[in-house]
């Protein structure tokens, strides 16, 4: 990041700019591209959300609003923006309106401290894997506010399932994201992706000595992200659309862009915790193979790494959505026993094959 | 089943095609068949209106190992024992009956209006049922 | 007692298949009673028919189940056709039998994606209406018609049967779908997790709530009224009796209950292909009279037992005229059947029932 500064502001005073106005704007400035670009981003992952499930059910998928239905999403979200916002005469009309609210802001300000490439960090705190892990666990606590000040039954239902669900699941993340911090000896989401760091390239990365922490991992993230097969807080079939049943227009939308939004910075917080982050696969960048050390393939290099990571998160959405094509829902009951019995043991179990695993390297090192 | 076996215990009865019409006292003719014969099932319950006699139900049971219905035909007038301590697929006969015809089942707890609305007056499948609703006065 | 919640389960709700309504009491998500309501759908079948002639009511009975259309025709032909002492020729009762267990297997596969939904996984419900499309395709082609067929007549069917080549290749393709539903549901561990030992209905309240077909059959009794059916005479098949009781095994009985349908549809396609002239014994159907008496006659339709009974009095019309639908006696027995289940397992028992409210509601 200090780089980029420099450049900014030696780049702002030869035009005269005050340095005031160049250090506010060089954190305002980015804050915005990321939420116009987490936008885009949700607005293709709807897409090809829906696409693939198009592809994985035999069907078309949207293909009517323009070119490969490419503004289907655009056209959703208009319409959502038309719509009437209801607000049920019964609901907690103060607590109704904020849910939607508080879900979506810690979504955006998770996808704020994510490591895009070496030096390109919003929020760049020496723990922020700890900040990351409450932000993801923050929705819950909007999702059961939404749920409450519905007072609608299946609201009900969807926010107490989504609080058992999250209460169970966050342990077994705790566990494995402490087995990480072990091997990485950082609870920095940077250090994390230097630590990960090897000639070999993909070789370093922690899912080799982490695999079954990888494993607990993801099935928690698909519960905390309500994704099929643990979507139970709105679980279709059964709690018609679960905590939000009676939110309409706007507000549903919010709902729904959080959801995609956690779905994405979930996926690139896996991404660095597991693949490396925004380091190469090969070892050495292809910016650099092509360009040589040239001072444009220095600027290309924050581009490719920011793809790196992309390209890894959009991976692990891919399987998500796959899952989800896939698999039946799993049983209320079903979902805590398997937490509480097998993943939380495993989690535990393998933050000590970890901690072995270091001590041995550490001795030999 | 064997009928004359069936005709030597109870006297007021009568064998009409395939069909045992009795008179009166149903659940015993009900217990002595389930207990001296293999019927495990009660398919349904017939109605019909038999205009100023009643109306006649036809029990149609049926027994599994034996491949065999039986149907035991009484005429009741406005109210009937119910059979649902036979069996339970009586409950959702009887309330159909209840609500098309208005046979009251004495021992049914679950007799309710099932398709015409709460209140609704008269019994269509009577015949001389008349559509005397005034919620049906849009018709006209 | 902790005080309890009551909820009200449709009549619009995602996975009460049409227009249930079930008034739950929950204590948490554990079910304390369920009072299932319906009559949603009622259309007045009963009464209808006593103010229509026989040939009237005909295109009116396919609608008692859209989704199996042609049994309750089929049913209602052939209660005439007793009451006129009329024998099916072969080739008319070989046309009926394989259209019926096309039929039998269309609304299996539509059950099949349903269950799934209720169950929250996606795919198969797409993949089984593809393959339920090519029946309905044939059926579209041969009778005018997607789910309301008013194909058979009395004495006979509307028109020669056409298209086998059609009927060859859903046979050829339906195997290897099959196949694949079994790849991506029957071993699927969470399937297994959601249905397996959920919903036991043991034999004898299945008897005594009066459960019949598939569902009867899955629970261990062997009452199939295929076997004593004069039209299936000839036809060389055995029911499915399973001995599991449970969901799993209601699924697991309809995917072999397609297969066993599969074989039936190749023994009448194979003498359908041998051509013959079709000779019906039709009727005129204008001033049509049943001599008086009372008529009965049975079927096995895909969602149990299915009865017609007509009381004539010698008149154009009949009497009375008395259905029985499978679906009635389903929906009575979830009152048991859901006590004590936990919600989401309620969704999949009541599923795995096969319920389809036009046919209870009648």
């Amino acid at each position: 990041m200090n780089y980029l500064y420099f450049l900014y502001i030696e780049f702002l005073q030869k035009h005269g700019v005050p340095k005031l106005f160049g250090d506010i704007t060089f954190y305002v400035i980015p804050f915005c591209i990321v939420f116009a670009v987490l936008l885009v981003v949700i607005l293709i992952l709807v897409l090809a959300e829906r696409k693939l499930l198009g592809f994985f059910t035999q069907r078309k998928g949207p293909n009517r609003v323009g070119y490969w239905g490419l503004l289907q999403t655009l056209a959703d979200a208009f319409k959502l923006l038309c719509k009437e916002n209801i607000t049920p005469d019964k609901a907690d009309k103060f607590l109704f309106n904020l849910a939607p609210i508080l879900v979506f802001i810690p979504a955006i300000t998770a996808v704020g401290i994510i490591p895009y490439s070496a030096e390109f960090t919003f929020v760049n705190t020496q723990t922020n894997v700890i900040l990351y892990l409450i932000l993801s666990a923050f929705p819950i606590l909007s999702i059961f506010l939404a749920g409450w000040a519905s007072s609608n039954k299946y609201s009900l239902f969807g926010a107490a399932r989504s609080i058992s669900q999250i209460l169970s699941y966050e342990l077994p993340i705790t566990f494995v994201i402490l087995s990480i911090a072990v091997l990485a000896s950082s609870l920095n989401l940077t250090g994390i992706t230097i630590a990960q760091f090897s000639n070999w390239g993909a070789a370093g990365w922690f899912i080799f000595p982490c695999i079954l922490g990888f494993i607990i991992m993801f099935i928690s993230m698909l519960a905390e992200l309500n994704r099929c097969p643990f979507d139970l807080p709105e679980a279709e079939s059964e709690l018609v659309c679960g905590y939000n049943t009676e939110y309409s227009g706007m507000r549903f939308a919010l709902f729904y862009l959080s959801e995609y939004a956690m779905l994405f910075a979930n996926s690139m917080f896996m991404a660095i915790l597991f693949f490396g982050g925004y380091l190469s696969p090969f070892g050495k960048y292809l910016s650099n193979i092509i360009f040589g050390e040239t001072p444009f393939a220095s600027v290309l290099l924050y581009f490719e790494q920011a793809g790196w990571l992309f390209f890894k998160a959009s991976l692990l959405i891919f399987v998500i959505i796959w899952i989800r094509a896939t698999l039946p829902r799993l049983a209320a009951f079903d979902l805590l026993k398997f937490s509480w019995v097998v993943l939380l043991p495993l989690s535990i179990i393998n933050l000590f094959i970890i901690v072995i695993y270091k001590y041995i390297l550490g001795g030999l090192a | 089943m064997n009928w004359n076996e069936f005709e030597k215990i109870f006297d007021d009865c009568e064998l009409v095609g395939s069909k045992i019409v009795i008179k009166s006292n149903l659940s015993g003719v009900i217990d002595f068949v389930l207990k001296e014969y293999p019927y495990d099932m009660l398919k349904e319950i017939i109605a019909s209106d038999k205009g100023d006699e009643g109306v006649e139900l036809t029990y149609h049971l049926y027994s599994v190992d034996d491949e065999e219905d039986l149907f035991i035909s009484i005429t009741v007038k406005d109210e009937i024992e119910s059979v649902t301590n036979f069996f339970k697929s009586a409950e959702a006969d009887e309330c159909e009956i209840y609500d098309l015809f208005g046979i009251k089942f004495i021992g049914n707890e679950n007799l309710k209006r099932l398709y015409m609305p709460e209140g609704w007056q008269g019994h269509p499948l009577k015949k001389d049922y008349k559509e005397t609703d005034q919620r049906l006065e849009w018709n006209d | 007692m902790t005080n309890c919640l009551s909820l009200n389960l449709g009549p619009q709700h995602p996975s009460t298949h049409g227009v249930l309504r079930l008034l739950l009491k929950l204590d948490g998500e554990k079910i304390l009673s369920c009072e299932p309501d319906i009559g949603y759908l009622h259309r007045g079948m009963e009464k209808m028919a006593e103010k229509m002639s026989y040939i009237q009511y005909l295109p009116l009975v396919d609608r008692i189940d859209y989704l199996a259309g042609f049994f309750y025709s089929e049913l209602f032909c052939r209660t005439v056709e007793n009451a006129l002492e009329i024998e099916l020729p072969d080739k008319v009762r070989a046309i009926r039998v394989m259209l019926l267990e096309l039929n039998r297997i269309s609304s299996h596969l539509l059950w099949i994606g349903a269950f799934l939904m209720d169950l929250g996984a996606v795919s198969p419900f797409f993949y089984a209406f593809r393959e339920r499309e090519m029946i309905l395709r044939y059926f579209e082609k041969l009778t005018g018609q997607r789910m309301m067929y008013n194909y058979f007549v009395f004495g006979g069917v509307r028109k020669d049967i056409e298209f086998l080549e059609d009927v060859e290749e859903i046979l050829s393709i339906l195997p290897e779908k099959l196949d694949d539903y079994e790849k991506i549901i029957t071993d699927n561990p969470i399937f297994i997790m959601r249905t397996k030992g959920k919903g036991i209905l043991e034999a004898k309240t299945a008897l005594n709530y009066a459960i019949t077909g598939v569902n009867l059959r899955a629970s261990g009794v062997d009452y199939d009224y295929r076997h004593n059916d004069p039209l299936y005479k000839g036809f060389d098949f055995r029911a499915v009796v399973m001995d599991g009781k449970d969901s799993w095994t209601r699924y697991k009985a309809r995917i072999l209950e397609i297969k066993e349908s599969m074989n039936i549809v190749h023994q009448a396609l194979v003498y359908l292909k041998e051509g013959g002239k079709l000779e019906q014994k039709l009727i005129n159907p204008l001033n049509l009279k049943l001599p008086e008496g009372d008529y009965f006659q049975e079927i096995d339709a895909p969602r149990g037992t299915a009865c017609c009974y007509i009381k004539s009095t010698g008149e154009d019309k009949p009497y009375r005229l008395k259905w029985r639908t499978g679906s009635y006696y389903s929906v009575n027995l979830l009152k048991k059947l859901l006590k004590g289940e936990y919600l989401n397992d309620a969704i999949a028992i009541a599923g795995s029932l096969d319920i389809i409210l036009p046919e209870a509601d009648k």
